[in-house]
């Protein structure tokens, strides 16, 4: 049957990137649907229970500055907030929280099921309609169409997933949930380039059996972080510690005289798992001289006893994992309640997408999350929240967005899959990005929130709260930049009490600032400062690290608009490679495979020489003066 | 002749020269160094853009001075915000700033692509194995160092060898003080690499060891009147005008049953596989045989052969230069040093110093200017040791300043480093 209403956004798969999509879709404007195989698991945390870290922290800042709901979400179900990085410097500071699975997943549907625009629907998708190169709808287990003209796909690790534990396996999503083949076969038909990746959990443990007190308890930061920009430690429920332990010499031998029977040592895995997060047996295996490793004990929420053992991921058998478990201190009596294993999955190679996340072969199909080779679910709540503001403005028939790499750790990462693709799943990393002094987490809002409202995705409760904040920022700046500290006006010693040493001439606050070791309170302590100093620590922490970071924020600037026509020029959909004189084969078949946008993305293509690029802009010259002529003649 | 181009040049021809030179004339002009001292004297021609070869403002100096002296002007306008032109850029800005037409199109394409592949080669002439290893050696460390910064910034859960402050500090020294060392070494100029191969080959008794033993000024060679009396490889270096050329003498080549003679040969051919330059011998006398033809049909593509058409002295021959089969032919006598001069300058030419497009100058000017910004970067670096996302920045820096020697090491190859390196991950 045709369900009698149409849509002009489906969102199928109902994890962090489909619910990011489909809320960003219905918060634009447009009229969503949201399928799931399983309405009961919308939001689902799969793996461990915790958000942000290092870069991650950075992608739920920046979803969140374009109104998405994990940063919110996570400050109602946070149960440990802590800052990391908080002495390296702001650009690597990072926000991280455990999360209480049942009520992180409840704030997530509740955003969802209070959202005007979105409808949700509990069935399995199994068939994507096209009609010629462009999408038209989808049909659902049971027969049921629905039709739209853009379709975001968030599969997740649900493609043709297979569970290992041990040497057995069986098909599944995750465990407890059916894979998707049906969905998987016909993204095959549809000749999408294809890979394999793996990915693993550890065994869960049930916390009753577990000796704490022989362990170290990590506990929340205090005073207690904050996520979204609109929320406050209030909102937090109560706080609880997580624990560590060790893996020793024992854990070690039973791995060792057991790899025999790992999948991933038996050549049962084929999929390539991810290098910064191994398995447990990987870490026995390729860092043979370490003695032990550390084993994070992370609650799996306040109404439980499960425990997520962090650091243990592996595919053993059971009983391996049992003895494993039990040969670490405080877990001698562990019960394990789920075993851990590891899924292989299928996932599209993300160099087949646009920078809106949309195929290039399929219009109107768009792709997020760990479908593109991604893990993570920072990475996968950005994706999502951009493909779905791009299929809502297809389908509002307006131009794609997507933020630079200058603008925001999401255009990181869309442009290093679309141009480099993955070879594991990619995950951020604040390496990855080479405007990391600029792109932090406390500018996240500065950075995006003015887009965000342009776009339809910000309500006006953000949209005031930031302005007030934006405007504090401007007139503080302005004011300190006035205001002049005159070395005779000071009283003796007064600079060298509060500045580290006597003012040799007038300098204005704005430059003293710039002191690595001068904060904005020790200006307002100088008797020449002006009144009414400001009060909000959010308002002042940025202008201090404005100020500070000047020197580098402009040179970056500099490296950007130096960029800026390479990065602007549009290489045309038609652009036959093969007749651009000059490009060694290799390159133009490259160029022609991976089609990209623009010279920028080109540029960044492995293997294409900056003398390539320059017999690029010679060619699109060559066509525009081609074309301009061909108008003369006829006009 | 130093040319710069782009946008609102008068500032920069003004503080370079300390006049403001009037556009479409040739003004005799003092270049000045940062403090106001002449560092050369000559002409400036400042063109206003749209009216110029590029369609922007150009600026064309003409000093009197040599290399040195063209390594500080360059130096100059490098200080004053000029960067180095890729291959074939003036040319490519010309194109895209719509002063060319066209019809001129394919020509832009094709001296890109030629002068890329110029430039390529050049920079391979201008770094010896020893300045390369050394480089790379400074840039292995540098990794190892930025492994460190990256890791404790990115991965703060691990228990990875925490970098302190401390330990990042005597690591900073040992690579400030070897680029230091590097970059000196190198504007002394033995960054240039220990010079062409230069491979001599002809039929036998056409005089290759005689102008071997001639370019050299030594008898290195036995010379007899005899066929095929040098059985083996003989090498010699000789400076001309401070590039060291490698003059490979070989066995000539020919059909023989004599066993020594055809090991001779067949070491012949392995030297020509590996020259860089190959200096055809001819008896002027005899002229091109169908013996030469049979040995050109085997000589390797895109090495640049000289024709040398040798023994004038035994005929009324004149020296000289002429273009020949694509290339360029010298009569001269390798007995009494007739025309020996016009060889050499060809040399020097092929050498890559004296051509106009992307030469070896040029090649190690980049380089010097690559070491020149990782040195700065440092020093900046060790700065910064109680921030150290900046210092990780100035290390960032670095790298991309001496990867324009080294090649690409982008984010994922650190990436990698650090997972080989260390046990990430929980």
């Amino acid at each position: 049957m045709l369900y009698p209403e149409c849509f002009e956004v489906i969102v199928v798969g109902g994890g962090h990137a489909g619910t990011e999509a489909a809320l960003a879709a219905a918060r634009a404007g447009c009229k969503t649907l949201l399928l799931s195989h399983n309405i009961e698991t919308l939001g689902q945390m799969s793996c461990n229970p915790s958000i942000g870290g290092i870069g991650k922290g950075h992608l739920v800042k920046e979803v969140d500055a374009l109104g998405g709901a994990m940063a919110q979400a996570t400050d109602e179900g946070g149960i440990q907030f802590r800052i990391l990085n908080s002495s390296k410097g702001p650009a690597v500071r990072a926000t991280r929280a455990q999360a209480d699975r049942i009520l992180y997943k409840a704030a997530i549907r509740r955003r969802l099921e209070n959202q005007p625009n979105l409808t949700l629907f509990q069935q399995a998708v199994d068939d994507i309609t096209v009609e010629g190169d462009r999408v038209t709808g989808v049909v659902t287990q049971i027969g049921l169409r629905f039709e739209a003209p853009t379709v975001v796909l968030t599969a997740g690790t649900f493609l043709n997933g297979l569970i290992h534990v041990g040497l057995e396996h069986y098909a599944g999503g995750r465990a407890g949930d059916p894979p998707a083949i049906n969905l998987s076969h016909r993204l095959r038909e549809l000749a999408l380039p294809v890979g394999r990746l793996k990915t693993g959990t550890p065994p869960r443990i049930d916390g009753k059996t577990i000796d704490f007190s022989v362990m170290q308890e990590q506990h929340s930061d205090k005073p207690l972080p904050v996520f979204s920009f609109l929320g406050n430690a209030a909102q937090h429920p109560k706080q609880m510690p997580c624990w560590v332990t060790r893996t020793n010499e024992h854990t070690h031998e039973i791995i060792r005289a057991n790899l025999d029977r790992s999948p991933m040592y038996t050549g049962v895995i084929e999929g390539v798992g991810p290098r910064y997060c191994p398995s447990i047996e990987d870490k026995i295996h390729r860092f043979a001289d370490k003695d032990g490793h550390n084993v994070f004990l992370e609650p799996e929420g306040l109404t439980t006893h499960e425990i997520y053992p962090n650091g243990i991921s592996t595919s053993l058998p059971f009983d391996v994992q049992l003895t494993v478990v039990r040969s670490m201190k405080g877990l001698e009596n562990a019960h394990i309640l789920r075993p851990g294993y590891a899924i292989e999955y299928d996932f599209f190679d993300p160099r087949n997408l646009k920078s809106s996340f949309e195929t290039k072969s399929i219009h109107g199909l768009f792709f997020a999350g760990q479908i593109n080779g991604t893990t993570g679910y920072e990475e996968a709540a950005a994706q999502g929240l951009l493909a779905g503001i791009n299929a809502a403005l297809q389908a509002q028939d307006k131009e794609a967005w997507c933020p630079r790499r200058d603008e925001a750790y999401i255009g990181v990462m869309v442009d290093d899959l679309i141009t480099r693709g993955v070879t594991e799943p990619y995950r951020m990393f604040t390496s990855r990005a080479e405007y990391r002094l600029s792109l932090r987490e406390d500018n996240a809002d500065l950075r995006l929130t003015e887009q965000g409202r342009a776009l339809g995705l910000v309500d006006d409760v953000r949209w005031e709260a930031f302005n007030r904040k934006r405007e504090a920022i401007e007139r503080e700046t302005a004011r300190l930049r006035a205001t002049w500290a005159v070395p005779h006006k000071l009283a003796q010693g007064e600079a060298e009490a509060i500045l580290g040493q006597e003012l040799e001439r007038e300098y204005r606050f704005t430059d003293l600032l710039r002191r690595p070791n001068v904060q904005y309170a020790d200006l307002m302590k100088l008797s020449t400062a002006p009144a009414d100093p400001e009060t909000d620590p959010l308002v002042v922490e940025q202008i201090e690290i404005s100020v500070k970071y000047q020197g580098y924020i402009e040179r970056q600037l500099d490296e950007v608009a130096r960029a800026s026509t390479q990065e602007n020029t549009q290489l045309p959909v038609d652009l036959d490679y093969a007749t651009v004189s000059g490009l060694s084969r290799e390159v133009q078949q490259k160029l022609a495979l991976h089609k990209p946008e623009t010279l920028g993305q080109a540029s960044r293509i492995q293997g294409i020489t900056p003398a390539a690029i320059a017999l690029l802009m010679v060619h699109l010259k060559k066509r525009e003066l081609a074309e301009r002529a061909a108008h003369k003649e006829q006009a | 002749m130093v040319r710069v181009s782009g946008k609102n040049l008068a500032g920069f021809a003004q503080t370079l020269t300390g006049t403001q030179p009037k556009p479409r004339v040739a003004t005799l002009a003092r270049f000045k160094d940062a403090h106001g001292s002449a560092l050369d004297e000559g002409l400036v021609l400042f063109f206003l853009g749209p009216h110029s070869y590029t369609g922007e403002d150009v600026i064309e100096l003409q000093g009197h001075g040599g290399p040195v002296v063209m390594q500080l002007l360059l130096g100059r306008c490098l200080e004053l915000g000029a960067r180095l032109a890729n291959p074939g850029e003036f040319t490519q800005r010309a194109f895209l700033n719509g002063k060319l037409d066209l019809a001129q199109a394919e020509g832009v394409a094709d001296l890109i692509d030629a002068s890329t592949s110029m430039a390529a080669r050049s920079a391979l002439l201008s770094l010896s194995g020893r300045f390369s290893e050394a480089i790379h050696t400074w840039r292995d460390k540098l990794v190892d160092l930025r492994m460190l910064v990256e890791a404790t910034l990115d991965f703060p859960d691990e228990e990875i060898d925490f970098l302190e402050a401390a330990r990042a500090v005597p690591r900073l020294h040992a690579l400030q003080s070897q680029i230091t060392e590097i970059l000196a070494k190198a504007q002394q100029g033995s960054l240039l690499r220990s010079g062409l191969h230069v491979v001599l080959a002809g039929q036998p008794n056409v005089g290759k060891s005689s102008l071997l033993n001639q370019l050299s000024g030594e008898d290195r060679a036995i010379v007899t009147d005899v066929a095929g009396t040098t059985r083996d490889v003989l090498r010699e270096t000789v400076q001309i005008e401070g590039i060291p050329l490698h003059i490979v003498d070989t066995a000539g080549l020919r059909e023989t049953e004599d066993t020594v003679e055809k090991i001779g040969i067949a070491r012949t051919w392995g030297e020509i596989a590996k020259a860089d330059v190959i200096l055809r011998m001819v008896d002027a006398n005899h002229g091109v045989s169908e013996e030469d033809h049979a040995i050109d049909s085997r000589l390797p593509e895109g090495v640049p052969v000289v024709w040398v058409f040798n023994k004038i002295d035994l005929s009324d021959t004149s020296a000289r230069v002429e273009n020949f089969a694509g290339g360029k032919a010298i009569w001269l006598s390798a007995a009494n040093g007739q025309g020996i001069d016009l060889l050499r300058q060809t040399l020097l030419t092929i050498a890559g110093w004296e051509s106009r497009g992307e030469d070896v100058f040029l090649a190690r000017e980049r380089h010097l200017q690559a070491l020149r910004s990782a040195q700065s970067h440092i020093a900046t670096a060790l700065g910064w040791l109680q921030q150290l996302e900046l210092m990780a920045e100035e290390l960032r820096l670095a790298q991309e300043a001496v990867n324009t020697i080294t090649g690409e090491f982008g984010a994922d190859d650190l990436l990698g480093v650090i997972f080989s390196r260390f046990c990430i991950g929980k």
